[in-house]
C-alpha cells in the first residue's frame, strides 16, 4: 500500500445557526486518509458523521478548517471547479441510491461521464468492467423500476466509481439494504479497494459493513472520539467485526472515559 | 384571524399560480364578451335590419356558454387538484393541529371564492373594455364610420358571467376539497408515493405510433377529398380517425423517443440522454394531456380559420355594385321572390321615376344612374334554345360532385325558352363599379351570367361547360358563349336572383325582350359625400327623399347588414372560442407539465451532486419545456393544414372572386397569434423552472 495522503482533513468546524440557536456539529476534527484506504466512520446519531461526509463532498461549506483532497484546498472551490470536483474527483455513493428512475441502468452509470463530456462509447470499456464486477451486466437496460434495491444499490456503486475518482464518499450505502445485499455490496466494494486500491470513506451505522474497513473513525458529539485498525493480514472480518461491537456497546453508553 | 389566514393563503395560490390565474381572468373576459353581445351597439345596429339572423345568432350563446363552461370546468379542476396537491403538507398540518374538517372545507371553499371575486374584478372591466374595442373595429372593418356608438354595459351579461364562473370554481373545489378533507392527516404529511412509470417501451407501443400515423393519415385523406359529400358516415370517420390517431400517436411516441435516445444516446455527453429521457417521461405519462391539447388547439385554428373564412367571404359576397336599385311600382317591393316573374313583365315606368331622380334636391346627392334592362325573351314570338349550354354541361367529364352537375343540367329545362337576358351597358356600369374591366361583346356572342356566386360548385360546372364550347341559339341563330362566367350583383340587394342569364348587346336586347322598360334605375351616391357625411347618413337621407316621392327601392343598407352580420358573427367565433380553445389547451399542458416537474425536483439535486453544472441543467429543463409544447404544437399544426385545407374544400368554399391567397395570410397571423401565445405560456413555465433549479440546495 502507497502512503501517500489523498485527503486532509484539518481541524474542521462547522456551525448551524445563529445567536441562541448556534449548533456546533462539527468542534474540530483532523485525520487524514492515506491512498487505498477503506475508512469507515462511525458515530451515534447526532454526531456529525454525515456533516462531515457532507464537508468532504462540497455539499456543505465548513465554518473553519481546511479540508485538502490531493493537496488542493476544496473549501475554496466554486462554480465550474466546484461542479468538476463533484463529478470527476470524488464518487458518491447515498443511502437512497439517488438513480434517476427515467434513465436505465447503463445511462445511470455513465451519467457522471457524460456530464464531463465524455460519450457512452468512450465510456463503453469502463462500463463493462465495473458491470461484471458488480454483476449488473443483465440489468443494465432496465429501469431501476425493474430492478431489486440491492441491484440499484450495485449499479450506483458502479456509478460512483466510473468517473476513477480520488476518493469515494459513501453515506450509509447499506442503510436500505437487506443483509444478503448488504454482504454482497459490501464485499465488491472491499474487493475493488485491495485489488485496484480505491481510496474509500465510509459513513455507517451497521458494524457488519464496518467490518469490511481497514480503518475506523468514531465520532460523538462532533469530536472524533476513537480509531479501530483492522490488523491486515491477521485479522479476519469476524473478528474486527467484534472489536467494533465492543466499542459502539461503550459508545452507546454515552461514556467519554471507558477507553 | 380566520379571514386573515384566507387572504393570505388565497394570495399565495394567485402568487404561485400566475398561470392559470391569468388564464381565470381571460376566460372572465371571454365570457362576458360572449354574453353582453346583443348590448353591443353593432348587434343593436344588425337587428334593426337582420333581426331573423340576429335573433338566431343571440339564441346560440346561451348553449356555447354552457359548453364552453364545461370545459372551463376542467381546466379549474385540474389546477385546483394541482394547488391542492403541492399544499398537501401544509393541510395535513392543519388537521394534525386540530383544525376541524369542517374549518378546513370552509377554508378552502372561502380561498377559491375570494380568488374567484378577484378574477372577477380584474376580469369585467377588462372585458368592457374589449367589448368596446371590438364594437368599435368591427364597425370600421364594415366601412360605416361611427353609427352612433355609445358605451354600454350590459349588467345581466355581468350576473351571468359572475354565475357561471363562480360556479364552474366551486363545484370543482367542492369535489376536490371533500376529497382532501377526507384524507388521514398522516396521508397528507407523507410525500407523494411516486408513481412508478414504465419507462421501459415494447413493440405494442411501436405499433401504437404508426397505428396513430396511418389513422390520422387516413382522417386527412378522408376530410381532403370527401368532407365535401356531407355524408355523416364520412365525417363521423374522420371524426373518429383523426382522434383516435392522434390519441395513438401521442401513446406511442415515447416509445420512438426512447428508440432514438438508445441510438443516438451513446454518441452524445452531456445531458443529452437525461434530457431525452425527461421528455420521453412526459409523454408517456402525459399522452392523454397532449392528445387533448393538441385536438383542442386544432379546434381552435379550425374555428379561426372559419371564422376568417366566413368574414371574407361575406365581404365578397356583398361586394357593393351599386347604392340604390330603383323601381316605380309599389305592390312590388314586398315579396320580389315570389312573383319575380309576373312583377318584371308588368314593370312599367311611370316617368316619376326620372323626375325624382333629376330633381334638384337628387343631384345633390346623386353622382349617376342609368337604366338596368333586364328582363325575359319574348318566347312566343322567339325562339330561345339553350340546348347547347346543356349539352356542354352534360358532356363535361372530371366533374367532382356528379350531383350538382345534374341538377344544373336539369334546371336548364325549366324555363321553357323564357330566358333571361341583360342588356350589355346597363351590366358594363356594373362592373365599372365594382373596378373591373368593361365586357365587350363581338357579333354572335354572348357572356353567361349568374349571381348565385356563392355556390362554387354550381360555377365550376357553369365555368367547365363554356370552356366545353357551349352555345345558345336565337331564332335559330348560333350564338357562342364568352368562356368567363360573370357574377357581379345587378341590383343593390336582392332583388333578383338569376340562376342564369345572357348577356348581349343592347341592340339584341331590345328586339328578344317583351319589355321595353328598364327593370330598374340604378343609383350611384357622391362618393365626396359619403366620404363627408358617412355612407350610412348619405344613404338615410336617399332613402328619405325616395321614401317621400313614393319610389320602390332597395339600398345597400342590407348589404351592408349582413356583411356586417357576417363580420360580427365571424369574429366573434373567432376571438371566443379560439381564444377560449387555446386558453384551455394550453394551461392545462403547462399544469400538467408543472405537475410532473414537481417529481423532478429530487432529480436535479441528484445532478448537481453527480456535478452538473446548474446551467446545464437550467438549459436541459428549457429544452424539455420547449420539445414538449413543440410536439403537441407540431401535431396541431400538421392536422390543422389538413382540417382548413378541408374546410375550404367543402363547407367553406370561398365565393367566385375571392382569392384563397387573402384568407391564408389572415389564418397564418391567427397561427402565428397562437404559436406566440403558446411561447408566453412556455417561457413562463421555463421561468418557473430555471427559478427552482436555482434554488435548489444540496446536502
Amino acid at each position: 500500500m502507497n502512503h501517500n495522503k489523498v485527503l486532509e482533513v484539518e481541524n474542521i468546524i462547522k456551525i448551524y445557526g445563529k445567536g441562541e440557536n448556534r449548533t456546533e456539529a462539527l468542534k474540530g476534527i483532523s485525520f487524514d486518509v492515506l491512498e487505498g484506504e477503506f475508512l469507515g466512520i462511525m458515530g451515534p446519531s447526532g454526531s456529525g458523521k454525515t456533516t462531515l461526509l457532507n464537508s468532504i463532498a462540497t455539499m456543505i461549506k465548513v465554518t473553519s478548517g481546511k479540508i485538502k483532497l490531493k493537496g488542493e484546498d476544496i473549501s475554496s472551490f466554486k462554480g465550474k471547479q466546484l461542479s468538476s470536483y463533484r463529478g470527476k474527483k470524488i464518487g458518491y455513493l447515498f443511502q437512497e441510491f439517488e438513480l434517476l428512475d427515467n434513465l436505465t441502468a447503463r445511462e445511470n452509470i455513465i451519467l457522471p461521464l457524460s456530464l464531463h463530456g465524455m460519450t457512452g462509447r468512450e465510456a463503453g470499456e469502463m462500463l463493462k468492467k465495473l458491470s461484471w464486477h458488480f454483476g449488473i451486466e443483465e440489468e443494465l437496460d432496465k429501469f431501476p423500476s425493474q430492478m431489486s434495491g440491492g441491484q440499484k444499490q450495485r449499479v450506483a456503486a458502479a456509478r460512483a466509481l466510473i468517473g476513477n475518482p480520488s476518493i469515494v464518499l459513501a453515506d450509509e450505502p447499506t442503510g436500505a439494504l437487506d443483509s444478503r445485499n448488504s454482504k454482497v455490496l459490501m464485499n465488491r466494494l472491499s474487493v475493488i479497494n485491495e485489488d485496484e486500491g480505491r481510496t474509500i470513506v465510509m459513513v455507517t451505522h451497521d458494524a457488519n459493513a464496518a467490518s469490511y474497513c481497514s480503518r475506523i473513525l468514531f465520532i460523538q458529539d462532533g469530536r472524533l472520539f476513537h480509531e479501530l485498525r483492522r490488523n491486515v493480514g491477521t485479522e479476519t472480518t469476524e473478528e474486527f467485526y467484534e472489536r467494533i461491537v465492543t466499542v459502539l456497546a461503550q459508545l452507546g453508553g454515552g461514556s467519554a472515559d471507558v477507553l | 384571524m380566520f379571514f386573515s389566514q384566507i387572504k393570505r393563503n388565497a394570495a399565495k395560490n394567485r402568487k404561485n399560480n400566475g398561470l392559470f390565474f391569468g388564464s381565470l381572468v381571460i376566460a372572465v373576459i371571454a365570457f362576458y364578451t360572449l354574453l353582453s353581445m346583443d348590448k353591443q351597439d353593432v348587434m343593436r345596429f344588425l337587428k334593426t335590419i337582420e333581426s331573423d339572423a340576429v335573433s338566431r345568432l343571440l339564441k346560440l350563446v346561451p348553449v356555447v356558454y354552457v359548453v364552453s363552461l364545461f370545459f372551463v370546468f376542467f381546466l379549474v379542476y385540474f389546477s385546483c387538484h394541482y394547488q391542492l396537491n403541492e399544499r398537501k403538507r401544509e393541510l395535513g398540518l392543519y388537521l394534525m393541529l386540530g383544525m376541524k374538517r369542517s374549518r378546513l372545507f370552509a377554508m378552502l371553499m372561502s380561498e377559491t371564492l375570494l380568488n374567484s371575486l378577484i378574477s372577477l374584478v380584474i376580469g369585467i372591466p377588462a372585458a368592457l373594455l374589449l367589448t368596446e374595442v371590438i364594437s368599435l373595429t368591427t364597425v370600421k372593418v364594415a366601412g360605416l364610420g361611427i353609427i352612433g356608438h355609445e358605451v354600454t354595459w350590459s349588467f345581466a351579461a355581468v350576473i351571468e358571467t359572475a354565475a357561471g364562473f363562480v360556479m364552474v370554481q366551486l363545484i370543482a373545489m367542492v369535489i376536490l376539497s371533500i376529497r382532501f378533507a377526507r384524507m388521514e392527516p398522516a396521508g397528507l404529511l407523507r410525500p407523494d408515493a411516486k408513481e412508478t412509470q414504465e419507462m421501459a417501451v415494447g413493440i405494442r407501443s411501436g405499433l401504437s405510433f404508426a397505428a396513430g400515423c396511418i389513422l390520422l393519415a387516413a382522417a386527412y385523406i378522408l376530410g381532403v377529398t370527401r368532407l365535401e359529400s356531407f355524408d355523416m358516415i364520412i365525417i363521423m370517420l374522420i371524426l373518429i380517425f383523426g382522434a383516435f390517431g392522434t390519441f395513438l400517436l401521442y401513446r406511442g411516441a415515447g416509445a420512438v423517443i426512447g428508440r432514438r435516445i438508445r441510438k443516438r444516446g451513446p454518441e452524445r455527453s452531456g445531458l443529452y440522454t437525461f434530457t431525452g429521457r425527461q421528455i420521453q417521461e412526459n409523454v408517456l405519462c402525459q399522452y392523454k394531456t397532449l392528445a387533448v391539447s393538441s385536438l383542442l388547439l386544432l379546434i381552435a385554428l379550425s374555428c379561426v380559420s372559419y371564422g376568417i373564412g366566413t368574414v371574407v367571404s361575406s365581404q365578397a359576397a356583398t361586394a357593393k355594385t351599386t347604392d340604390f336599385s330603383v323601381q316605380d311600382k309599389e305592390d312590388e317591393a314586398e315579396d320580389e321572390a315570389k312573383d319575380e316573374t309576373e312583377d318584371l313583365a308588368g314593370a312599367k315606368a311611370k316617368g316619376d321615376t326620372l323626375e325624382v331622380l333629376n330633381s334638384r334636391e337628387c343631384k345633390k346627392y346623386i353622382s349617376a344612374y342609368y337604366p338596368m334592362y333586364l328582363g325575359m325573351a319574348d318566347a312566343e314570338a322567339h325562339e330561345v334554345s339553350v340546348a347547347g349550354l346543356k349539352k356542354a354541361a352534360s358532356t363535361l367529364k372530371d366533374v367532382k360532385d356528379k350531383d350538382i352537375q345534374d341538377n344544373v343540367v336539369e334546371y336548364m329545362d325549366d324555363s321553357g325558352g323564357y330566358e333571361y337576358f341583360i342588356a350589355l351597358s346597363g351590366y358594363n356600369h356594373i362592373l365599372e363599379a365594382a373596378g373591373k374591366e368593361k365586357l365587350s361583346l363581338r357579333e354572335g356572342e354572348m357572356a353567361f351570367y349568374t349571381s348565385m356566386k356563392e355556390y362554387a360548385n354550381r360555377i365550376d360546372i357553369y365555368r367547365g361547360a363554356l370552356k366545353n364550347g357551349a352555345y345558345i341559339k336565337v331564332d335559330g341563330k348560333r350564338y357562342k358563349l364568352l368562356e368567363e362566367v360573370y357574377y357581379d350583383n345587378v341590383v343593390a340587394d336582392r332583388q333578383i336572383t338569376l340562376e342564369k342569364a345572357f348577356i348581349v348587346p343592347d341592340e339584341l336586347y331590345q328586339e328578344i325582350t317583351a319589355d321595353r322598360e328598364p327593370f330598374c334605375y340604378n343609383v350611384l351616391l357622391k362618393e365626396e359625400l359619403i366620404r363627408k357625411d358617412g355612407f350610412m347618413q348619405t344613404l338615410e337621407k336617399v332613402s328619405g327623399i325616395f321614401r317621400e316621392n313614393g319610389l320602390v327601392y332597395e339600398s345597400y343598407l342590407s348589404g351592408i347588414g349582413r356583411r356586417l352580420f357576417y363580420t360580427v358573427a365571424g369574429s366573434y367565433i373567432t376571438i371566443y372560442l379560439g381564444i377560449l380553445f387555446m386558453i384551455i389547451a394550453n394551461t392545462s399542458l403547462a399544469l400538467k407539465y408543472l405537475m410532473q416537474q414537481q417529481a423532478n425536483r429530487k432529480r436535479y439535486r441528484t445532478l448537481l451532486m453527480l456535478g452538473a453544472d446548474p446551467g446545464e441543467i437550467c438549459r436541459s429543463s428549457a429544452k424539455q419545456i420547449y420539445l414538449f409544447s413543440g410536439l403537441v404544437l407540431a401535431v396541431s399544426s400538421v392536422s390543422s393544414v389538413f382540417a382548413i385545407w378541408s374546410l375550404f374544400n367543402s363547407i367553406l368554399r370561398l365565393p367566385e372572386g375571392v382569392s384563397p391567397g387573402n384568407v391564408l395570410i389572415l389564418t397564418g397571423a391567427a397561427f402565428a397569434v397562437f404559436v406566440a401565445t403558446q411561447m408566453i405560456y412556455v417561457m413562463i413555465i421555463e421561468k418557473t423552472g430555471r427559478k427552482d433549479i436555482r434554488s435548489l440546495k444540496i446536502g
